[in-house]
């Protein structure tokens, strides 16, 4: 059991985005003003500086990731010498069931989450809702979407697309809160709500954004605090922690840990910058009984070995979704899976398949925003340019455009076709205006095709150079 | 095979990716220029309050003075054992006053529903206006986390300049000392969600309030 895919109806999904004014008004105040920040913190001290945090940052990961399979292990072993207890799942069949397993052992009745993209991937709420656990959403975002039964539609606020009058409504609606326009009193309405259940729950379960090879800590960043709630009062905790998350060092995790604070929301650090070494000690109060880190593999180590890897050096800031003049238009709902945005785009048919995702590797300007704003350096214009191809390649394409290639190819060889096909092509525009045959009528509903030249250039060569010397006739082939 | 064998197989079969070509000589993410530990406290309060918190600058005499102030009306407060605040006599002297402070072990009603934490500090940042605050005995998570206000006494001699000083300081002393304590969290200013219209609201679950006592 998974989040379900619908990732083919890209355009569909984003002609309902575009045309839903709420949806376009929060995402376009959402994605403007973190963009906006992130440059202020980042480039606080010079511009130089900051993209010398962005190499050496790049290069933390990198390094990371080209040893990771030994960081794996030595990472388990620094875990289990902290008191972690380490399992593994190759998908969200084994992940799922490992947290089931977990609760069982712990007689757990009630579960608190703080906000995990990677249980959006596996599911994870529906299958142990499915084995008779409710888990209760904590980040208030995800709390609100949970609410109203959506997935997230932004890695860092899963809000993002929703304003705050409809976020009163869901509240209204689904909790009985009192009318109010003041976020605070909704804020203050939702801490009340979620506080006895923090205290109540037998197990909290959280994503990792970092796991840390030498000293086997797991780095966890938040500003509510939910997480430390789910972290700290629940005799049970269990972190799910993508492969891909290993850093080597404590300096490695100084550096990445500041810049995902700053390329996510422009905060120098989150405002809980939690290091978990394991369950509480003997001679403490408070905190977990259990600690349980499971590391998952989630199609990771298919992507590991390919020319798309450096996806996974990803820290899940979304400075991406918020610099992509696409993701500004659409939301991360039209993306139709847990990740939008450029690195939705490239994750999505890299972690399901390209057959399930076709549209995605198109959904992008090529502009380079996402590039230019990503912490760890990810070419993911590139990558998108590499599906692109492999979508051809593997015949995922649409058939009328393999026939309009193979024309245009067919045009473009012989110097006789391309005269032809040019001058056909002239003719028939005068003869048609703005009317277009076929799909090509799709393209030209909402723009103008601009008109050929009445002469074609080779023709005014031919004339340029004739008139200048009338031997350089012959240098041009006919 | 297991999960686990299956995994690192596959990753071990695979041609790893490349390291950067680009591997920059290590920088702190904030420079700061070199500072007497006076303009090192002045950093410090000034990146706090800018995040939020209300820091207070005090000598020994007006100490108290201003705690009980921040503890108003208060008969039961959360907070952190005797022997781990840098203010001896504390839990005597709110006695003394009619104020009890609990040690919660057990997260009960009267635990619950405190509404101040006092708790100390390892360390301070002052590039970002961190406090260090580490779990352990006599340090209970709770007394941080869920009152409306949280009090953090620090000593202005554990004022570090960044992260990175910080982790360089618990390296010195070897990786256990990293790892020593089984939670620390790094609290940079009150709880916080920007989650409603993107509208910046304090006191999301953790404490709408942080005040910090700097102690000289």
């Amino acid at each position: 059991m998974a989040a379900p895919v619908q990732s083919n109806d890209f355009v569909a999904l984003a002609d309902i985005a575009l045309h839903n004014p709420d949806l376009q008004a929060a995402v376009g105040a959402g994605t403007r003003g973190a963009y906006a920040r992130r440059a202020d913190t980042l480039f606080a001290h010079s511009h130089e500086h900051g993209q010398h945090m962005r190499q050496q940052a790049a290069a933390a990961k990198r390094r990371a990731l080209q040893g990771l399979p030994a960081l794996l292990e030595r990472a388990e072993r620094n875990l289990r010498a902290n008191g972690w207890e380490v399992a593994w799942a190759e998908d969200a069949a084994q992940a799922n069931a490992l947290l089931l397993d977990i609760a069982r052992r712990h007689d757990v009745r009630s579960v608190t989450k703080s906000k995990s993209m990677l249980s959006e991937e596996l599911g994870t709420n529906q299958a142990l809702a499915a084995g008779g656990l409710q888990v209760l959403e904590t980040d208030l975002g995800e709390y609100i979407i949970q609410l109203n039964d959506e997935l997230p539609s932004h890695i860092v606020a899963p809000v993002m697309h929703k304003t705050k009058a409809e976020i009163r409504d869901i509240f209204m609606r689904e909790l009985g809160m009192p009318p109010t326009d003041d976020a605070e009193v909704m804020v203050a309405f939702a801490r009340k709500m979620l506080r006895e259940p923090f205290i109540q729950a037998d197990m909290g379960i959280t994503g990792g954004n970092f796991v840390i090879a030498e000293t086997g800590s797991l780095g966890l960043v938040m500003n509510e605090g939910n997480g430390r709630m789910c972290t700290s009062l629940p005799r049970v905790h269990v972190a799910l922690v993508g492969i891909e998350k290993i850093v080597a060092t404590v300096a490695d995790y100084a550096t990445l840990t500041q810049i995902l604070a700053s390329s996510a929301t422009g905060q120098k650090l989150s405002v809980y910058t939690n290091i978990l070494n394991g369950p509480r000690r003997a001679e403490e109060g408070d905190g977990p009984e259990h600690g349980v880190l499971i590391f998952v593999d989630n199609g990771r180590s298919q992507i590991y070995g390919t020319d798309y890897a450096e996806a996974l050096a990803c820290i899940r800031c979304g400075a991406c979704q918020n610099a992509c003049p696409v993701y500004r238009s659409t939301g991360g709902h039209a993306y139709g899976w847990v990740y939008g945005g450029p690195i939705g785009a490239v994750l999505t048919p890299l972690l399901l398949g390209l057959e399930r995702a076709k549209p995605l590797p198109h959904a992008s300007s090529l502009c380079g925003s996402c590039k230019q704003v990503c912490p760890v350096d990810i070419d993911l214009p590139r990558m998108l340019l590499d599906l692109r191809a492999d979508l051809v390649q593997q015949r995922h394409s649409d058939a009328s455009w393999d026939w309009a290639m193979k024309l245009w190819a067919l045009g473009m060889t012989s110097p006789t076709r391309y005269t032809v096909a040019g001058k056909a092509a002239r003719a028939g525009q005068q003869l048609l205006g703005e009317w277009m045959p076929g799909i090509l009528g799709n393209w030209t509903k909402h723009r103008d095709f601009p008109p050929f030249a009445a002469k074609p250039f080779r023709a005014l060569w031919r004339e340029r150079a004739a008139s200048r010397n009338p031997a350089a006739k012959r240098e041009l082939p006919s | 095979m297991s999960a686990r064998d299956n995994i690192l197989r596959r990753l071990r079969a695979a041609q790893p990716p490349a390291a950067s070509p680009k591997s920059p000589e290590p920088r702190h993410m904030i420079p700061l220029p070199a500072m007497s530990p006076q303009q090192l406290a002045e950093h410090f309060v000034a990146a706090a309050e800018g995040l939020g918190c209300h820091v207070y600058r005090l000598h020994d005499n007006e100490l108290l003075e201003q705690l009980m102030e921040l503890l108003e009306g208060e008969r039961v407060v959360l907070g952190w054992a005797e022997d781990q605040l840098p203010l001896p006599g504390l839990p005597g002297y709110l006695q003394e006053l009619g104020i009890d402070m609990l040690v919660p072990a057990a997260i009960d009603d009267v635990a619950a529903t405190a509404r101040v934490g006092i708790t100390g500090a390892s360390a301070a940042l002052a590039a970002t206006g961190s406090l260090v605050v580490e779990s352990g005995r006599g340090r209970p998570r709770a007394s941080s986390l869920l009152p409306d206000r949280h009090i953090a006494l620090v000593r202005s001699r554990d004022i570090l300049p960044t992260l990175e000083d910080w982790q360089a300081a618990q390296q010195a002393r070897g990786y256990p000392a990293f790892r020593h304590a089984s939670n620390t969290v790094i609290i940079t200013g009150p709880s916080k969600t920007a989650d409603i219209g993107h509208q910046l609201v304090k006191g999301a679950h953790g404490p709408r309030e942080l005040h910090i006592l700097l102690l000289p």
